[in-house]
């Protein structure tokens, strides 16, 4: 195991996939806090304005979280799609298959290194948030503050468990699909859409008496974990805790059924 | 290894699930320390049995034993190198830190790379881009990558594929190479002249059946002489009292006689000492194309 662990890592590491979607999130955090910070001072006649407040470093865990999800959640699912997909195209699915360790042992390495790269985009994430409150505070000549450690790494944990479980959609049709094109395409449309479109149909039914089928779709779990860091807007159906459970569960679900499919299926 | 039988299947036999019976029944055996070529044209199903026996697919019904386990075993896997149809290797990775990557999942000493490295000639080239890389030298490195493990039984399915022709000379001198000693190597190939160079035994598949499994020797047939002559009703009959009747077969007009070809200037004394006039007399070896056609039902040239 440590040694396929050792083996996804060295082929990872310099992967484009994760590099270029690690340091396009990281660029679109720093855009987030520069476009906030111009409107901020430019409100014109939005309906909610930007709180210069929001921007500062004791706010940026809720900050941060707003770039996570959906953007982060929708590049996790096109890494993942590309991570389990391009080993058909390429023909490297047959190459570790021949080697010692057995299909389930390579898909356990592969799931523990895309899990370890979920958690460095998520780190990114936050080490680019930070800074750049402290960018936003230091030109305000705002006192720089940071909010208390357990709140810092519960807001990690959070993104990184939305990442994972959205890595491992993509990650599951990358390897029924066996191509990631067709696999992160259908992948976003179902984050930015369908999800979306099916639980309000759901919610609609029977003046909402099947509300909480709507509550085990996967992001509507996400979105849920997230409100819970600022209760004040706080309106989910969805605890936390279940958030965290459900989850879990999808992401648990999504590795075990990739799995199964990796073994039974021929490689051909 | 114990057992001298390396690779063993019995009623192999593979069917997708479109209908199509790519593999049918086969009985194949490959004795260690041999170079055994798998022969067979486009499409005949030699790529799915060397996948059956790696792992890779499963058979429909039928057994395989490779390197004393069943097919996918990591126990046999472990003993086991293999080039399958195209190398699949990371584009965007050198071919060292490519090879570095299957050390790594085989459980090798990163020591070995630079070693196989060195034995397919690709160490001044292996910082490049696999994806910048030849076809000639993705093969190479195919083969490098299943020479990682320093394996009992190698699997090569067209090695020489996509090359040019020095690139098959120097792949075939490879193959012979690391054919030396112990180590076995099962060979895939539709070119005939390959085969007949580089292996010890052949097995013949066609349409999934396996229709011939000999030493090439066995397979191209004794060795004679072929006998041109007027009249040839008369140079049958002197030639039957020399040989008896059972050594003559008549063939497009020649008379095919199974003796040494040294008995040539024999031959050729009695036949002119009856009268007879002989156009012809040489050495027959029947040539592994010939066999092959026989076997396969092609037809030579189409």
């Amino acid at each position: 195991m440590i040694a396929t662990i050792r083996a996804e890592w060295r082929k990872s590491r310099f992967r484009p996939a994760f590099l270029i979607g690690t340091g396009l999130l990281g660029a679109l955090t720093v855009l987030a806090y520069g476009v906030n910070w111009y409107l901020a001072h430019h409100p014109g006649s939005a309906e909610r304005p930007v709180s210069i407040l929001s921007l500062y470093p004791d706010q940026f865990v809720a900050t941060v979280l707003g770039a996570g999800f959906p953007l982060g959640a929708a590049m996790a699912i096109v890494v993942g799609a590309i991570y389990a997909g391009s080993e058909f195209g390429w023909g490297t699915l047959k190459t570790m298959f021949t080697q010692r360790p057995g299909r389930l042992t390579v898909w356990a390495g592969r799931m523990t290194v895309f899990a370890a790269w979920m958690l460095i985009m998520t780190l990114v994430l936050f080490a680019i948030g930070a800074a750049s409150s402290v960018v936003v505070a230091t030109f305000e000549s705002h006192v720089i503050t940071w909010p208390a450690a357990i709140d810092v790494a519960k807001g990690i944990g959070a993104i990184w468990l939305i990442f994972t479980v959205n890595g491992a959609i993509g990650m599951a049709l990358g390897v029924l699909i066996k191509q990631p094109a067709a696999a992160l395409g259908v992948g976003l449309v179902y984050l930015l859409s369908v999800e979306i479109i099916a639980v309000r149909f759901v919610d609609a039914l029977n003046n909402g008496a099947y509300k909480w089928i709507g509550n085990l779709f996967v992001n509507q779990n996400a979105s849920a974990l997230l409100q819970s860091f600022t209760p004040a807007r706080n309106a989910s159906a969805i605890s936390a805790e279940q958030a965290v459970i459900v989850l879990a569960a999808y992401g648990i679900g999504l590795v075990v059924i990739a799995a199964g499919l990796l073994r039974l299926r021929d490689v051909t | 290894m114990e057992n001298t039988t390396v690779v063993e299947t019995h009623s192999l036999t593979k069917r997708y699930g479109s209908g199509v019976l790519a593999v049918d029944s086969v009985d194949m055996s490959v004795q260690r320390g041999e170079v055994y070529g798998f022969l067979g044209p486009n499409g005949a199903g030699k790529t799915t049995t060397l996948r059956m026996l790696v792992g890779l697919i499963r058979p429909t019904s039928g057994t395989a034993t490779v390197a004393g386990q069943a097919p996918g075993h990591p126990n046999g896997l472990k003993r086991i190198g293999s080039l399958i149809e195209s190398p699949g290797f990371y584009p965007y990775l050198s071919g060292r830190e490519n090879l570095r990557v299957v050390a790594d999942l085989a459980g090798v000493n990163q020591r070995r790379v630079d070693e196989v490295l060195d034995v397919v000639e690709l160490g001044t080239r292996a910082h490049r881009k696999f994806g910048t890389y030849s076809t000639g030298m993705k093969q190479r490195l195919g083969v490098a990558a299943a020479l990682l493990k320093d394996p009992d039984l190698l699997i090569l399915d067209e090695p020489t594929n996509g090359l040019d022709p020095q690139g098959m000379a120097e792949m075939r001198k490879l193959i012979k190479d690391i054919g030396q000693g112990d180590r076995t190597v099962l060979l895939s190939s539709h070119l005939l002249g390959e085969v007949e160079q580089i292996c010890d035994r052949v097995g013949v598949i066609s349409n999934g059946k396996l229709v011939k499994q000999s030493t090439v020797q066995e397979l191209l047939g004794e060795e004679g002489v072929l006998v041109r002559a007027q009249p040839i009703d008369q140079a049958n009959e002197i030639l039957s009292r020399m040989f008896g009747a059972d050594a003559i077969t008549r063939q497009d007009g020649a008379l095919h006689l199974k003796t040494r070809p040294a008995q040539s200037m024999e031959i050729n004394r009695q036949l002119v000492a009856a009268g007879i006039g002989v156009s012809e007399l040489r050495p027959f070896e029947r040539s592994l194309e010939e066999v092959f056609f026989q076997l396969t039902g092609e037809k030579q040239g189409s």
